[in-house]
């Protein structure tokens, strides 16, 4: 099979609303860096994918249509919720790896600064026969699980505190983030109460933005900086959360599908001992809680002890570093955000990630979370090219 | 003129819609209604009883058979305490849990009513204590989701 490279990528910066771009122009930016990241044309581009979540955010029905850059391309739009990034970019890696394409650019969108009630519009997207007379949104669907692990598994509210400041802190160093907050644990524990035990400063920003990226085929790559697809897999799960609460090989917080998707890109990437193997790390953890989920799924550590692995990364520097780039918390474009997980995996790999920078990054992975975490994403990013 | 001035155009999404629930769903909303009861489907091939009513398991891709009621009692699970207001959502505070009724084998998601909230983080405190719940049916059942709601025992 053709390897495939991260060759190009581009984004915007990430804010509450770019009132000073069209949905069109958004595209258009991230997608002209992306390429001139990768010194290629758009005459270069065999195929466009765009991905790009619940249109009512943006209140602009086939929004993808600001995808249509170049004539004469295959073109597809992807939607899988909060994994609409990655998997777009696997749909682009699927297109190499089949010899349909030779070069695809991948866009991903979130216009969401338009709406001016997106946890009303983040309602919509339940079940309408069963859930959505009740206030189920991202943030409380975050806070029933929250609320879970600190029982199973001994998180407190210090936890969740002490992992959303690190991200925010990180994201001063990342100058596309939306929310740089030089801040301390007990700054997000003063900060209001959203929806028990989340606090405002626990939970991702609303931001909007785009990012690209430029996947060739090896033959392509050339002399280019290129960051190689060592692994990537996407599993689905069950859509009830109620049905996984009790469910006995995996509850609602043992995220199933993040780790199946975690073996089977290991496995492709060649990694058996992760916490030696990664060096950075970037997590769809819109909330505190969704990092912790991440821990034991990408076998970090056993379940109850990811209130100790905490505590490990502050004081422990051989540990991969997680959400140098501030992770969802500094930036949640949500159609976008799975992507950007990829994209900053990338920017680490080819040593391009600024301030940000991890040293020695010779593997970097990147998740993607959606759905009611019924989509999960793990997606391997290296220096070596792997088949 | 401004140079820089920046144009916005308002615009407003507001459909009607009636969405279909489907004959396993209508006949749980039934239940609901006249007999106030809670009813879940068993799946022909793992066995759960699954709550609310459907017509398939998904992680078995086979259908459901025997109607079987739950309740009116259960075990809350999982729950949060809604605090602040969102444009478009009800008015907090709200406690919504999910909740596995007596004799069934998923949990339920609903309101949880008449605990005291003047402290929010006692009532989180006995909440997670994961304590025993009733089911609780409004005076007018009217066929929804909203005819009942949880309260602690």
């Amino acid at each position: 099979m053709t390897a495939v490279a991260v060759i190009g990528v581009g984004q915007t910066n990430y804010r509450r609303a770019h009132k000073d771009k069209s949905s069109r122009e958004l595209i258009w930016e991230a997608s002209k860096m992306a390429l001139e990241d990768a010194n290629m044309d758009i005459g270069g581009i065999d195929a466009i994918m765009a991905g790009i979540a619940p249109e009512a955010l943006s209140g602009e029905g086939s929004v993808e249509r600001g995808g249509m850059m170049g004539v004469g391309k295959p073109f597809l739009r992807i939607n899988t919720g909060g994994v609409t990034g990655s998997s777009t970019v696997f749909a682009g890696t699927t297109y190499i790896q089949s010899g349909r394409a030779k070069a695809v650019l991948v866009v991903a969108l979130e216009r969401m600064g338009q709406a001016t009630s997106s946890q009303q519009v983040f309602n919509t997207i339940f079940d309408p026969v069963y859930e959505k007379d009740f206030p189920l949104t991202t943030i409380t669907m975050a806070a029933l699980r929250a609320s879970m692990l600190m029982r199973m598994y001994g998180y407190t509210e210090q936890h969740w505190a002490e992992i959303a400041a690190r991200s925010f802190r990180n994201a001063c160093r990342n100058p596309h983030a939306h929310l740089k907050l030089d801040i301390t644990a007990d700054d997000v524990l003063k900060s209001p109460l959203l929806a028990w035990p989340i606090h405002r400063y626990e939970a991702c920003p609303m931001s909007e933005g785009a990012c690209a990226m430029v996947l060739a085929a090896e033959d392509i790559v050339g002399d280019r900086n290129a960051a190689w697809v060592q692994g990537a897999a996407s599993t689905s799960d069950s859509y009830a959360m109620g049905d996984r609460i009790r469910r006995p090989e995996a509850t609602l917080v043992d995220l199933l599908s993040l780790r199946l998707s975690a073996e089977r890109a290991f496995k492709q990437a060649g990694i058996d001992r992760p916490l030696e193997q990664i060096q950075a790390v970037e997590l769809y953890s819109a909330f505190s809680s969704a990092e912790a989920m991440a821990y034991p799924a990408l076998h970090f550590c056993k379940p109850e002890d990811g209130p100790r692995f905490v505590e490990a990364q502050f004081s422990d520097p051989s540990l991969p570093k997680i959400n140098p780039s501030g992770g969802p918390q500094g930036a949640n474009p949500v159609s976008a955000t799975a992507m950007v997980r990829i994209a900053e995996c990338a920017l680490q790999v080819r040593g391009m990630a600024g301030e940000r920078q991890v040293a020695d990054v010779d593997r970097a992975v990147a998740t993607g979370q959606g759905g009611a975490t019924q989509f999960s994403t793990v997606c391997v990013l290296g220096k070596k090219k792997v088949h | 003129m401004s140079e820089s001035e920046l144009i916005e155009i308002a615009g407003q999404w507001n459909f009607n819609y009636n969405y279909f629930a489907g004959e396993s769903a209508s006949r749980f909303f039934r239940e609901l209604r006249e007999n106030q009861r809670i009813m879940g489907t068993r799946c022909t091939k793992c066995r759960r009883l699954l709550v609310p009513a459907r017509a398939f398991c998904d992680a078995c891709m086979e259908r459901t058979n025997e109607w079987e009621a739950v309740g009116p009692e259960g075990t809350l699970d999982t729950f949060t305490i809604i605090t602040t207001q969102f444009p478009g959502l009800p008015k907090p505070p709200i406690v919504m849990a999910y909740v596995t009724l007596d004799g069934a084998d998923t949990a339920l998601i609903n309101l949880v009513h008449g605990l005291d909230m003047s402290d929010i983080d006692k009532a989180a405190r006995r909440l997670n204590s994961l304590p025993r719940v009733r089911t609780k049916f409004i005076d007018e059942p009217k066929g929804r989701i909203t005819d009942f709601s949880f309260e602690l025992i």
